[in-house]
């Protein structure tokens, strides 16, 4: 039942096949006729008319009340809609939503549609209309709308939000761990993870050699996992 | 089933046989009518102006009044014709010329004789009555108008409110300019377009909730 949106939109599309009568010219014509075409060529009167025509007499029979033909009707032109609405949105269901509003227009205004005129143009007209208005809905709500920045989403995610108690026990924990240390690693501990000094900074700081400090903190660290990890284990 | 077959097969279910509206000229041509009607009955009821004949060697007043008239019948005209959609807007140029002309016209006389300070005190000024002849003949016709184009609220509405305004307002003007002594024009134009202007403001803030189809759908 259901065509997608890549499929041929409509019989008046297409363009026509050459006729009988062209026959003679044709030669002339593959003459002429360029080999590379960078727009699709404009579909012929006579294709166009018949399409139109069996949709008009389709829309006539509709409107007297026949719901066979209109069933006919509608479901031949819902692919041609939807490729029209297919240039204008790209999520499947604003295509979709356009579609349906095209339908239920068509419905609402059905008698006034005039069989001894063309039904593509009444047809466009109408799904034109109705994709303008969901294109200038969207904008006006988009224009009301912040979008989600990462600073947003890194925000608004479990992993940042500590519960109070449950942070401030493990800060605790922490610091408890950083004053049992010995003084010479607390010291380098306090200097270059919490106060975040460079290496330099921190030597100039505390009188003691590069090298000192980065031992000290290693084996601060280690010793700080070895005792958070026994604290979180023990319970 | 997708939501759209759904869709089409509630529509189907309901597709009950409609009228199909006539032709827009023919639609047009009955508005005028009614137009016509009205404006006879009034310059029965009310009289035309006393000195309509002295005017009527005046070829300002002429060309203004058969400007207006103009004005209303082709802008009744393209309001049916925009009504539709397959028809091109620029049915909406059809009275432009002759808009024109009227506008070329045009007086201020109604604007500054709202109240009048004579010797015997003061009364009410032609103005009200005026506004009167005004409101007779402008409600009927624009409210005839606004159920011949409602098709058009999904549509076109700005464009159509605009046309049938104009074509109410010219009519109305010219129904004035043969009735009463003073020249109401700027105050018809004002009043018309003024009220269509504030129809297509709400139309543009609350149109969508009001002309959401689907509210008498199966």
């Amino acid at each position: 039942m259901e065509i997608r949106g890549g499929a041929n939109p409509a019989t008046f599309d297409r363009p026509a096949m050459p006729r009988a009568d062209d026959s003679e010219n044709s030669n002339a014509a593959r003459r002429r006729q360029p080999a590379l075409r960078l727009v699709v060529p404009a579909p012929r009167k006579g294709a166009e008319k018949a399409g139109e025509r069996d949709w008009s007499r389709l829309m006539a029979a509709a409107q007297d009340g026949d719901r066979a033909a209109y069933r006919a009707l509608l479901e031949a032109v819902t692919p041609f809609v939807r490729a029209l609405a297919s240039r204008c949105f790209r999520d499947t269901g604003d295509i979709e939503d356009a579609v349906q509003d095209v339908l239920l227009t068509i419905h609402a205004v059905r008698h006034a549609y005039d069989p001894a005129r063309p039904f593509g143009p009444w047809l466009v007209a109408i799904a034109n209309r109705r994709i303008i208005d969901r294109l200038r809905r969207q904008m006006r709500a988009r224009s009301c709308e912040i979008e989600f920045t990462a600073a947003h989403e890194t925000f608004a995610g479990d992993a940042a939000n500590f519960e109070p108690d449950r942070g401030t026990a493990d800060a605790a924990a922490l610091h408890a761990a950083i004053a049992a240390l010995p003084q010479e690693q607390q010291q380098a501990v306090r200097l270059i993870k919490l106060q975040e000094m460079s290496l330099h900074e921190a030597a100039q700081t505390s009188g003691k050699s590069i090298s000192a400090l980065k031992v000290a903190v290693h084996r601060a660290i280690k010793s700080l996992r070895k005792r958070l990890r026994a604290g979180e284990d023990a319970p | 089933m997708t939501e759209t077959q759904k869709v089409i097969d509630a529509l189907v279910a309901g597709a009950t046989p409609v009228r199909r509206l006539r032709p827009p000229l023919v639609r047009a041509l009955s508005w005028l009518a009614l137009a016509g009607a009205i404006l006879v009955l009034l310059a029965i009821g009310h009289g035309v102006r006393s000195d309509l004949t002295g005017h009527l060697r005046q070829p300002v007043f002429v060309v203004s009044i058969l400007a207006a008239l103009a004005t209303g019948v082709l802008a009744a005209i393209a309001a049916f014709m925009v009504s539709l959609p397959d028809r091109s807007q620029s049915w909406l140029l059809l009275p432009v010329p002759t808009l024109a002309v009227w506008i070329g016209t045009i007086g201020y006389g109604c604007l500054t004789d709202w109240v009048a300070i004579g010797p015997d005190g003061v009364h009410l000024g032609e103005a009200l009555r005026c506004f009167a002849t005004l409101v007779l003949t402008s409600v009927p016709l624009a409210i005839a108008l606004a159920v011949m184009l409602r098709h058009a609220a999904l549509l076109r509405p700005a464009t159509a409110t605009l046309m049938g305004a104009l074509a109410v307002a010219a009519i109305t003007s010219s129904a004035l300019a043969l009735m009463h002594d003073i020249d109401a024009t700027a105050m018809i134009l004002m009043w018309n377009l003024g009220t269509a202007a504030v129809i297509v403001a709400l139309g543009g803030l609350f149109g969508s909730r009001l002309t959401r189809v689907p509210r008498h759908m199966p």
